[in-house]
């Protein structure tokens, strides 16, 4: 008993079970003679030298050539001899990869021919918020003050820059110090709202032409605002949207494609998901 | 006192910016008549023309409608995986690049983990990033088939591919543009015959890239680690659109992991193609002392054609991204009480340890001040770098953002528990949990136009900024001649563009002078208060030895905050961790300085930038305790003051 157990402990007898195991398996999948061959075709060696030309801009030397190669038997006896040990099994870097070329493959295989102008008509009518141009408006602003005007008597300075400017003073002299645009030229509202905030430009699509009003409370501060000019938002004709509303259209073309491919190989197969046996259940 | 401390503003402008941040004074300038979005360019001075071409470059580079010079800046992450990414991949991401863009364009999309997930301010420009390494996987098949035969096209093209060489790129080509017309010959819809992941990448840079609205720059990552895992990786950004970057194929570390192999690739990019790309390195916290080393990758000396080759390949360096910040250390700036901020410096990217000494070598600040030295031994200053940030997510969404923190990988996109889980247990037996993942950042682009061109532009001559994530509008300019008065916004900056240099540039020959600084912050808007503005300059002295100080150049609530032993005391904290809220109570919405370098001494070289802080604000973490009603524990760090830096204005005795 005890040398039986002194034997269990031995390693040399591990290693010769191991090793007894190993050639078992081996014997069982190995590939047989035949296929134990391998050959890089003319146009696959010259693949590996046009990669290296795509990279370097220049031919490989001989020797960089013979290593690139040698490189790519040794690959491919790597994967015969792993594939063989079943390596490649339960691998979730191999499995995520197969997924990927298979969708990619999916997607490849069910491109359908370019979106004509009457399908791209409908997708720009029917998703009009993706493509609208936004409102315009030549503008300026005077900072009254700095955030919500706490502690700061926003009436009187309010008061004495209109008065500044009813007497003709320029406005881009007026107000606190700002490094925000003090006026605009025919610029969009989403360039407004960049600088000020969006509810700031949204407010500026409301207020009375060619007078001075507020303040508005903007993202930064308290302004007074003159806008000049609006343009009101519109939508652009196709010829000026065509290559987005073509993307956006192939794109949902694309993700339904995949979804639907997806939604019939499973269908196919019967899929069972096990629960865990509850607490205290079982053993 | 320590040389480095912080001292009380010794110029009228310093003193002049606590008034205009305090709000006293409503500044009337007599000089205004220009405003900034419509200035012509004022005619340049004759101190510009000692000045580096930096300011001329922003009007060359201008396209026909575009501004004469920078008056918008851009936002945009440099680095951004896919799930074609491997390691994003085997994490669970399923976003493509794709998917990438339309996130960062403000697209609602559904993330790995099932969310709905949408940026409530969408990006102007991005660079996906996918590592080339492995990237390639989905490979076009080269090998002829008999079906091929039946089809005229695909007989040519399979002849011309069993030839190889220049032919069979050919064939290629025309391959993947009657793919991306849909015109490909039936035998080709054969999924055999699927376009690389380099391929389909371009593809979907070209799709979104819309000159003027969005911009999507074709990249990559080249991600070295040398032996094991110290991060010496580079993001690849090119100018051009797709007809250039299809002709080559990405760099990848089987090749080589040695940084000038890099170089030598991107040069050789440039001659066969005729285009232009540049690399941005970062995570030098993760490189184990090896970003900024002053020896080769091989261990040799270093020269001044490597000099010259790393100067001219990298002009930027990643100061913010989700694995910590690379700006300073505070073991390397002991009197930066900021420089405390999301640091990740225990280990490599592999969880090796650091060890004594390697700091040096890892961050930017020290780095600035080692090129000022090299400069000296070697003739060229091989570390002249510019400020980014980016992400480095590899889940697709690119969110640097507090209240919306999507995490690093789909293991940490929103849930109860992210913030404990185990991000790496590091060889020194330390367990790295999410929550040090720093939600950060973005890079602020001062460009004429939102176009691959003159953004590109702009990252090459490094008029650039650097935020952990908040959409701070800075203006940093350096000249000899800049004074109070022109402190005023629109003043400032068309001072700024044509008497002196904007942030990234250099100033040369001071003939007497002092540099002068114009300095403009404006917080993002509905955003943070802003604390402070500070002016950071480093040098070198006769000795070969490097310094470095900080000024406090603006700061607000100026009234209750005198500088105590040459420190602005702490703006406050109004963060209620119950709530994770903040109020603007405290602090600046806008902060204006003139800085003129009371210690200026014209025979040693020196770099100057400009960092400006928010006042605190909750961090991710805390948004996260109070959605899920949960507690981190003591360790977890809650809140936090965000900031932005400037590139670089450097200061050349010659």
């Amino acid at each position: 008993m005890r040398r039986l157990r002194s034997l269990l402990a031995e390693p040399l007898l591990h290693f010769l079970l191991l090793g007894a195991a190993l050639f078992a398996v081996y014997r069982r999948v190995a590939p047989g003679g035949e296929s134990r061959r391998i050959v890089l075709r003319a146009p696959q060696v010259a693949g590996i030298a046009d990669e290296f030309r795509s990279t370097w801009g220049r031919e490989p030397s001989a020797a960089e050539l013979d290593a690139l190669v040698e490189s790519a038997v040794r690959d491919e006896i790597a994967w015969r001899e792993g594939v063989a040990l079943g390596l490649d099994r339960d691998d979730p870097v191999i499995r995520r990869r197969v997924r990927q070329k298979l969708e990619v493959m999916t997607e490849e295989s069910l491109a359908a021919p370019p979106p004509g102008d009457r399908e791209l008509e409908a997708w720009l009518a029917g998703h009009p918020d993706a493509f609208r141009r936004p409102a315009r408006v030549t503008w300026q602003q005077v900072l009254v003050a700095p955030g919500d005007g706490r502690g700061v008597d926003v009436d009187g300075r309010t008061a004495a820059i209109r008065a500044a400017l009813a007497r003709g003073e320029p406005a881009v002299s007026l107000g606190e110090n700002t490094l925000l645009p003090r006026r605009g030229d025919d610029v969009g509202l989403d360039l407004v709202a960049r600088d000020f905030g969006p509810g700031f430009a949204e407010s500026l699509g409301g207020l009375p032409l060619g007078e001075w009003s507020g303040p508005v409370a903007s993202g930064v501060g308290l302004h007074l605002v003159r806008v000049e000019r609006r343009t009101p938002a519109s939508m652009p004709p196709l010829e000026e949207v065509r290559a987005a509303v073509a993307r956006e259209l192939e794109a949902d073309r694309r993700r339904r494609a995949l979804e639907e491919s997806y939604r019939r190989l499973r269908a196919e197969y019967d899929v069972v998901v096990e629960t865990a046996p509850a607490a205290g259940a079982g053993e | 006192m320590n040389p480095s401390t912080s001292s009380e503003p010794r110029s009228p402008g310093a003193l002049l910016a606590r008034r205009v941040a305090l709000g006293v004074s409503i500044a009337a300038s007599v000089a205004l008549a220009i405003a900034a979005c419509t200035a012509p360019p004022a005619p340049r001075g004759p101190t510009a023309a000692s000045a580096s071409g930096a300011a001329a470059t922003a009007a060359a580079g201008a396209a026909p409608v575009a501004d004469a010079y920078p008056t918008r800046v851009w936002w945009g992450d440099e680095h951004v995986h896919s799930g074609w990414s491997g390691d994003a991949g085997l994490a669970g991401t399923i976003l493509s690049p794709e998917d990438a863009v339309r996130f960062v364009r403000g697209e609602e999309l559904t993330s790995n983990t099932g969310q709905k997930a949408k940026l409530a301010q969408p990006l102007d420009w991005v660079v996906v990033t996918d590592h080339s390494d492995a990237m390639g996987v989905i490979n076009e098949v080269r090998a002829g088939a008999p079906e091929f035969l039946a089809d005229p096209t695909s007989k040519r093209w399979g002849e011309m591919m069993k030839e190889g060489g220049e032919a069979g790129q050919k064939a290629a080509r025309e391959a993947v543009t009657a793919q991306a017309n849909g015109r490909l010959p039936k035998p080709f819809m054969d999924p055999k015959w699927m376009v690389s992941a380099w391929e389909k990448t371009i593809d979907v840079m070209e799709r979104y890239d819309e000159p003027g609205r969005f911009t999507a720059f074709i990249g990559y990552e080249w991600t070295s680690n040398a032996v094991a895992g110290d991060n010496l990786h580079r993001n690849v950004i090119f100018r051009d659109g797709g007809a250039r970057a299809r002709q080559v194929l990405p760099l990848t570390t089987f090749q080589s992991r040695d940084p000038a192999t890099l170089w030598a690739w991107l040069a050789a990019y440039e001659t066969k193609t005729g285009g232009k790309v540049l690399a941005i390195p970062h995570n030098g916290n993760l490189s184990n002392g090896r970003m900024f080393e002053e020896k080769t990758y091989d261990g040799g000396a270093i020269d001044r054609a490597w000099a010259e080759a790393r100067a001219r390949w990298e002009p930027l360096f990643e100061l913010y991204q989700y694995k910590g910040q690379s700006e300073a250390h505070p073991a390397l700036s002991p009197t930066d009480e900021f420089a405390r901020f999301e640091l990740w410096d225990t280990a490599n990217l592999d969880g090796v340890a650091k060890k004594p000494g390697m700091l040096r070598t890892e961050y930017w600040r020290e780095a600035l001040g080692a090129g000022l030295r090299l400069q000296g031994s070697l003739g060229v200053n091989p570390f002249r770098l510019g400020a980014v940030a980016g992400t480095d997510t590899h889940t697709g969404l690119s969110a640097p953002i507090e209240d919306d923190f999507w995490g690093k990988f789909p293991s940490n996109e929103p849930s109860p528990d992210r913030w404990e889980r185990v991000y790496k247990k590091e060889q020194s037996g330390y367990v790295r949990r999410d929550w040090t993942l720093g939600a950060q950042g973005y890079t602020g682009v001062w460009a004429v136009a939102n176009t691959r061109e003159a953004l590109w532009d702009a990252m090459m001559r490094r008029e650039t900024y650097a935020t952990s994530g908040p959409r701070i509008t800075v203006r940093f300019f350096g000249g000899w001649d800049f004074v109070d008065a022109e402190m005023q916004g629109p003043d400032l900056v068309a001072a700024g563009y044509s008497r002196g240099v904007p942030m990234g540039g250099s100033l040369r020959g001071a003939k007497g002078r002092r540099p002068t600084f114009l300095v403009a912050a404006t917080k993002a808007p509905g955003g943070a208060n802003l604390d402070r503005a500070q002016v950071v300059k480093g040098w070198v002295d006769a000795s070969g030895k490097q310094h470095e100080r900080i000024w406090d150049v603006a700061w607000s609530d100026a009234d209750r905050r005198r500088p105590v032993r040459g420190k602005v005391p702490p703006v406050g904290d109004t963060v209620d961790l119950a709530r994770a809220t903040y109020t603007n109570d405290i602090g600046a919405t806008e902060l204006f300085a003139h800085f003129e370098d009371p210690e200026f001494d014209p025979r040693q070289r020196a770099f100057y930038y400009l960092r400006v802080l928010e006042i605190p604000t909750p961090r991710w973490t805390a948004f996260d305790a109070v959605r899920y009603g949960v507690k981190p524990t003591a360790d977890v760090t809650m809140k936090q003051q965000e900031r932005a830096a400037t590139s670089p204005i450097w200061y050349d005795p010659a």
